[in-house]
């Protein structure tokens, strides 16, 4: 292992065995179910977050399994990236576990989450994967900003540049891309929080567009980060790979995002489990990431808080949480939209799930990702309340808290009600929330309450034992 | 022709349901040693145990591995059949031609790759072209390949001009009115698809086919 690892995954890209991509395709498809075998993995739709340790670990060695077997996959070079399992183990094992996240009086330390863990969670927050207007990017991500249990700021994207749609690899991705890095900038200014970690610029889709929007003044700093994706299933290419030099070079945060999807080439819950550890192996070996986005989906609801979904939180982030030292956020995928109490709900089940599985948080993405403008600062609020009042919890209390939660909203999922947009659930000029929104919020909350969460205490509890 | 015995039937059906490319081999050669016209077994067993196994997946009662896997023993199958059609001297029909590819700057594509496995299942003829498909690419096979309808991909509203652009490149070809082209993925819309002045879209794989058929008339 060497701090220039990433040459050797070029050379090993340009040198490794030559595959057609519906070949390896394949060959995922054709693994996965032997190794769900060989490890006795089984999904429990009852027991949502599970307390069997011994299944974490196996699923951890079935996610080793998985990467040591097929490698890594280069679509640049069409050839795979092969990784042997110690090598993959000793990068692994020396991954960060703490990281300081922004600058000043606005800086964090995010660290390794225990199982059950009374450490609290840091909260990244933002519209996740979510399409946003020019006019109501800035209000919206002002909104999360402000938000005083919000630490880091995420991004939304924005398709339009000055009204002009923005065209990839055009000078047109440069100039959103600088405007967004700017906007996100200016919404921590505004919040008095200059310093605030922000994770990426989401409105560039290529490295040339990531790389445009670092700028110590109005864009990204080397205390901020972008995202570096893999791509369904274990596959990265050069435009990746790319973005790894260069923020190692400036010093900023790599993120590793992945999207395993259920129901995808890992099949059923089980397979896309065993899918998402071995992706996060795949970042760790090939990014260097500072932590993980685990932001696993359904393949046709693009979302994560139905019983599937919500298991592969709880097992996946317990395996790699007992196996690994290495720093996760979630991303909350819902099918509701804002304005709902539905989508409520659907935060306080993947928050529960995921702070006792040892996962930090990393925002919600309301409507999939699929509607426009449809975030604001209140279900981060919501989010961070009830991570901070889920710390410590059994995993046993937990599996009830989230079957509960998901008990009042989980027939609604087939067609869920997508909400409304931000203008019309914020003031636009006061950048609060309206009486609507903040009733049905409070209602949830106070339900929440009396099943024993201590949604007002918890988070005042978590801040004075930091 | 014999008519095809009911244990090649469902033997060759539940291999195609199981993704058993062994075993669909086998049935297939079986039925063709018996003397079964292989056009019947296309029409009688490989076209509805398909588009069965198209719904299952559309359903969520069945997932990607066992629609991919189904798809490589329907191929097995398939191949056989298509060699026999020929020896025979006649040609191998299909419900219509779909030149398809994920646009210009956009790497997602699971989605068009399930749609294309649900466009053969359902008796089109497809030729895909990947992901990151230059306007000039989609035109020049659509050209080449005497296509029906081509659908072109986009999963993020960022990525969404390049299938404007390919819409105007066939404008300005004057080559517009001899296909018919669609357009898909997460962040279309209706509105998008009357912006550019395509065809239509679907909002999902099954809606894709359906669209299709509708569009040729078949």
């Amino acid at each position: 292992m060497r701090t220039d690892w990433i040459a050797e995954i070029v050379d090993r890209s340009e040198t490794g065995p030559y595959m057609k991509e519906s070949d390896f395709d394949l060959m995922i498809v054709r693994t996965i179910p032997g190794l769900v075998k060989r490890y006795g993995l089984e999904f429990d739709s009852e027991v949502l977050v599970p307390s069997d340790d011994d299944m974490a670990d196996r699923l951890y060695q079935a996610g080793l399994d998985l990467l040591a077997t097929t490698g890594v996959y280069n679509q640049s070079t069409e050839r795979r990236i092969m990784l042997a399992r110690d090598e993959i183990e000793e990068i692994v094992a020396a991954a960060p576990s703490r990281v300081v996240l922004g600058t000043g009086k606005d800086a964090v330390v995010m660290q390794h989450r225990g199982i059950e863990s009374i450490r609290r969670c840091v909260v990244h927050s933002a519209p996740t994967g979510t399409p946003c207007t020019e006019e109501n990017h800035p209000l919206i991500l002002q909104s999360c900003a402000r938000e005083p249990l919000v630490d880091c700021l995420g991004s939304g994207s924005v398709a339009t540049y000055m009204g002009r749609r923005i065209i990839p690899r055009t000078p047109t991705e440069i100039l959103g891309a600088r405007q967004a890095a700017s906007v996100a900038r200016d919404a921590v200014s505004k919040a008095g929080r200059p310093g605030m970690h922000i994770n990426d610029v989401a409105t560039p889709i290529t490295a040339q567009g990531k790389m445009a929007a670092i700028d110590a003044e109005r864009g990204l700093r080397p205390s901020d980060a972008f995202l570096v994706a893999q791509m369904v299933e274990l596959k990265t290419d050069y435009d990746q790979l790319s973005r790894v030099p260069q923020m190692q070079s400036v010093g900023m945060h790599i993120v590793d995002l992945l999207t395993p999807l259920i129901g995808g080439m890992g099949g059923g819950a089980e397979g896309t489990a065993v899918v998402t550890v071995a992706e996060h192996l795949l970042g760790t070996v090939c990014y260097s990431p500072s932590y993980h986005i685990y932001g696993h989906m359904g393949l046709m609801s693009v979302n994560n808080t139905d019983r599937m979904g919500l298991w592969i939180y709880a097992l996946g982030g317990q395996a790699l949480t007992r196996n690994t030292p290495i720093l996760m956020i979630d991303a909350i995928y819902c099918r509701s939209g804002p304005g709902t109490t539905d989508l409520l709900w659907e935060v306080a089940a993947g928050s529960v799930a995921t702070t006792v599985s040892g996962l930090h948080q990393g925002g919600v993405g309301c409507t999939g990702g699929t509607d426009t403008d449809v975030y604001t600062g209140l279900e981060a609020r919501f989010n961070a309340q009830v991570c901070h009042a889920s710390l410590g919890m059994s995993r046993e209390d937990a599996n009830g808290y989230v079957l509960e939660f998901l008990n009042r909203y989980e027939d609604r999922l087939p067609d869920p009600d997508r909400g409304k947009p931000f203008p019309e659930l914020y003031d636009v000029d006061l950048l609060e929330p309206t009486e609507e929104w903040l009733d049905m919020y409070e209602r949830v909350a106070g339900e929440i309450t009396k099943l024993g969460l201590d949604i007002d205490g918890g988070w005042k509890q978590a801040l004075q034992a930091q | 022709m014999a008519e095809i015995p009911e244990e090649i039937r469902e033997g060759l059906s539940t291999a195609l349901h199981e993704g058993d490319e062994e075993a669909a081999e086998s049935f297939t050669r079986r039925a063709l040693d018996d003397g079964v016209d292989p056009l019947e077994l296309i029409k009688e067993v490989l076209v509805p145990t398909l588009t069965e196994v198209g719904e299952n997946f559309q359903e969520f009662r069945i997932f990607l591995p066992e629609l991919m896997l189904s798809g490589e023993a329907a191929k097995r199958a398939g191949g056989l059949l298509e060699a026999a059609i020929e020896a025979q001297g006649k040609v191998v029909t299909t419900l219509g031609k779909v030149v398809i590819g994920t646009v210009e700057g956009d790497i997602h594509d699971i989605g068009q790759n399930i749609v294309t496995s649900l466009l053969s299942a359902n008796g089109f003829e497809v030729v895909n072209l990947g992901r990151n498909v230059k306007p000039s690419a989609f035109l020049e096979t659509a050209e080449s390949e005497n296509a029906d309808i081509v659908g072109m991909s986009a999963l993020m509203t960022t990525t969404l001009p390049m299938q404007r652009r390919t819409v105007k490149l066939f404008e300005e070809v004057g080559v517009r009115e001899k296909y018919k082209l669609l357009v898909g993925g997460g962040a279309v819309s209706e509105r998008w698809v009357n912006e550019i002045g395509a065809d239509g879209f679907a909002p999902d794989a099954a809606a894709a086919v359906e669209l299709c058929k509708s569009l040729l008339g078949v």
